[in-house]
């Protein structure tokens, strides 16, 4: 019998740690960094070194503009094809899907478990690393002499600020700056068409079994903002916290939209327990939005912010 | 029915079912969208009427709720008490055979397909939970007899592999992966009408040993001796076993993987009323449904809007009162 309890004993330890590292990893990935991204005036000249204030707040310093690539994200490899790194790009991870070319990159592995020896193997002068789960990475990185630049902005502001940072370290300032200019041009069509509308009560899922959302501290809240929504999750706190189906019914929002990563569809989301009485429900305000747009730090935060706009106010962002 | 007229478990069972009755009506009393007492009386009364918001809280939500965590609390006590005695090791929960891991592994991969609503979640996971059984049952089993502890170790390795596949799963398909652990975490979040219907087939398979309490009385004094005195131990074991795989399949198949209840309230309630089934088997019944129903409450309520995993209220709350019980001393 001793082998029996040694056993579960192993399993019970295991599935403890197991869900440690798990907790931890999505907490962490949650609570995200305060800091905006912001860009030190002295990287102006592109003969000096060049040295930016990455999301995490850590400043990096490059001697010259970066040749070789690696992203841990796909939210950083759509960054550096739009911004005009592409040829720069030497790996990406096993879920890049956006650009197509993005899809034939040599992968590193996934987001959750880049492989170092992999992503060493390239010698990458620059590494797009993620907030949250990638934290411990970029000690790991930086002492195996790599430059790690962590992409983990928590407003669309600072969305926009990371990318003209990252330009600047791989020298696609115009490239980053064209980027930039068609994300801030999609916002302030957005507060024109919608600005001035009272803000309607919106409900962000990210998860529906049990109920997740998108809470304080989130691009996404920012961006529900933005698009004239007032978010109910931001009560829950920051992160992405589950969210309690009762007060989700008693605040009753007007708006209803599902990220896509939820699986969730707007028929399955009207049938369930409760939602019936919605008034989102009722008057057909319930829609589901592509998890790419809206989820990834990167340049298709300018359609993300268009789409929320279209769900929270239909009529305003359909006019001209 | 002379085994119901023995006396000495109508307290506890009256006592039980008390105590549920109390934990029932807090819970359907108290949420995160507080109603009052008059409004909740009024709801109560009204019955479920649609297009009223308060109504769809009480009738959709918070009711079936609260009957899911109870059906789900009592299957796991009474799975748990089935296999202790089986078993004959206190270390036994409904857990040991590999059904849960085994329906873990068949909910992964409705959840890796994409196939997370009812009934398939439901479906994959009974599948998986009681295929596991078949498998550990085929192993354990030698010239027309199951040799419990092959079976006991069979189930501890199948649960392994089954655990593995589900990490494997989790890997591959890793946008999944919180899904996946959210689901391994077991909750009651959003559980309606559709889950309380499948919890409800819990019924017969807990009420069924009610009727074989005295075997089950006999053969805690081993396989040997019950032989000897003339029960069918083998055809008892097949339905015990069976009973306590479906009980254990039908409960993970609708909260997910929750700890701590089916492994901790059979030792309470032998503690309080002692071995003997009649009063063990219903006792821990009624306690594992009022546990889990109170775990739920306090999971939905403490951190309002946020919720805290159910299997973790019910090892907080379930543990100090286990090891104070184990202070207080065995009362036979």
């Amino acid at each position: 019998m001793t082998t029996t309890r040694i056993g579960r004993l192993t399993a019970a330890l295991l599935l403890i740690a197991v869900l440690a590292v798990a907790v931890v990893a999505l907490s962490a990935c949650g609570s995200g960094s305060g800091t905006a991204a912001s860009s030190s005036p002295s990287a102006a000249s592109a003969a000096g070194p060049i040295t930016v204030t990455d999301d995490s707040g850590a400043q990096v310093t490059l001697d010259k503009p970066a040749t070789h690539i690696v992203s841990l994200a796909p939210a950083n490899t759509e960054i550096a094809y739009a911004i005009g790194a592409g040829s720069k790009m030497v790996a990406g991870t096993s879920y890049d899907d956006y650009p197509a070319e993005a899809k034939a990159l040599p992968k590193i592995g996934d987001f959750a478990n880049p492989n170092v020896e992999k992503i060493a193997s390239y010698s990458p002068d620059l590494v797009l690393a993620a907030g949250g789960i990638q934290d411990s990475l970029r000690t790991k990185l930086e002492s195996l002499g790599m430059t790690v630049y962590v992409v983990d902005p928590t407003t669309y502001d600072g969305a926009i600020a990371t990318i003209e940072n990252v330009g600047k370290l791989a020298g696609v300032e115009s490239g980053a700056t064209a980027v930039a200019d068609k994300m801030t041009a999609a916002q302030q069509e957005v507060q024109a068409k919608v600005g001035d509308l009272p803000k309607a009560t919106t409900f962000l899922e990210i998860y529906g079994k049990p109920l997740m959302t998108a809470g304080t501290g989130t691009f996404i809240n920012d961006m529900i903002g933005i698009a004239g929504g007032d978010n109910i999750g931001a009560q829950a706190g920051k992160g992405f916290p589950n969210f309690s189906t009762e007060v989700l019914v008693k605040d009753d929002p007007q708006v209803y939209i599902a990220d896509s990563g939820s699986m969730s569809k707007p028929g399955d989301i009207k049938t369930r327990a409760g939602f019936a009485d919605l008034t989102a429900v009722k008057d057909g305000h319930v829609y589901v939005i592509e998890d790419s747009i809206i989820a990834r730090p990167g340049p298709r935060l300018a359609e993300g912010l268009v789409a929320l706009a279209g769900m929270i106010h239909p009529e305003a962002a359909a006019a001209q | 029915m002379s085994k119901l007229a023995r006396t000495g478990k109508w307290p506890g069972i009256l006592l039980a079912s008390g105590i549920l009755a109390v934990c029932l009506v807090l819970a359907l009393a108290l949420g995160p969208a507080s109603l009052s007492v008059g409004r909740i009386w009024h709801l109560l009364l009204a019955g479920p009427v649609k297009g009223d918001l308060d109504n769809a809280i009480f009738w959709q939500i918070r009711m079936p709720r609260v009957l899911t965590a109870a059906l789900v609390g009592a299957a796991l006590a009474v799975a748990g008490v089935i296999l202790q005695d089986l078993f004959l090791n206190p270390l036994t929960d409904p857990y040991v055979t590999g059904v849960s891991s085994g329906a873990a592994l068949g909910a992964t991969i409705g959840i890796v397909l994409h196939m997370t609503n009812l009934p398939w979640m439901t479906v994959l996971a009974i599948v998986g939970g009681l295929g596991t059984l078949l498998i550990v049952w085929m192993a354990a089993r030698r010239r027309g007899r199951i040799d419990i502890f092959v079976l006991l170790l069979a189930g501890v390795t199948i649960s392994y592999l089954a655990s593995a596949l589900v990490t494997v799963l989790m890997i591959k398909a890793n946008q999944d992966m919180t899904a996946i652990i959210y689901w391994l975490m077991g909750s009651f979040s959003g559980r309606g009408w559709p889950d309380v219907r499948i919890a409800l087939v819990t019924i017969p398979f807990m009420v069924l040993p009610l009727f074989f309490t005295r075997e089950m009385d006999i053969m805690l004094q081993g396989e040997k001796r019950a032989m000897e005195l003339g029960v069918e131990v083998e055809r008892n074991k097949r339905m015990l076993l069976v009973t306590a795989g479906v009980l254990t399949a039908l409960a993970v198949s609708v909260s997910g993987i929750i700890g701590f209840v089916g492994l901790v309230v059979p030792h309470i309630v032998r503690l309080l009323v002692g071995p003997g089934h009649r009063g063990l088997l219903p006792v821990s019944l009624l306690s594992g449904a009022s546990l889990m129903v109170i775990a739920d409450l306090l999971s939905r309520t403490v951190i309002s809007p946020n919720e805290i995993p159910v299997g973790v209220v019910t090892t907080f709350v379930g543990a100090p009162l286990f090891v104070y019980l184990l202070r207080r001393g065995r009362r036979t």
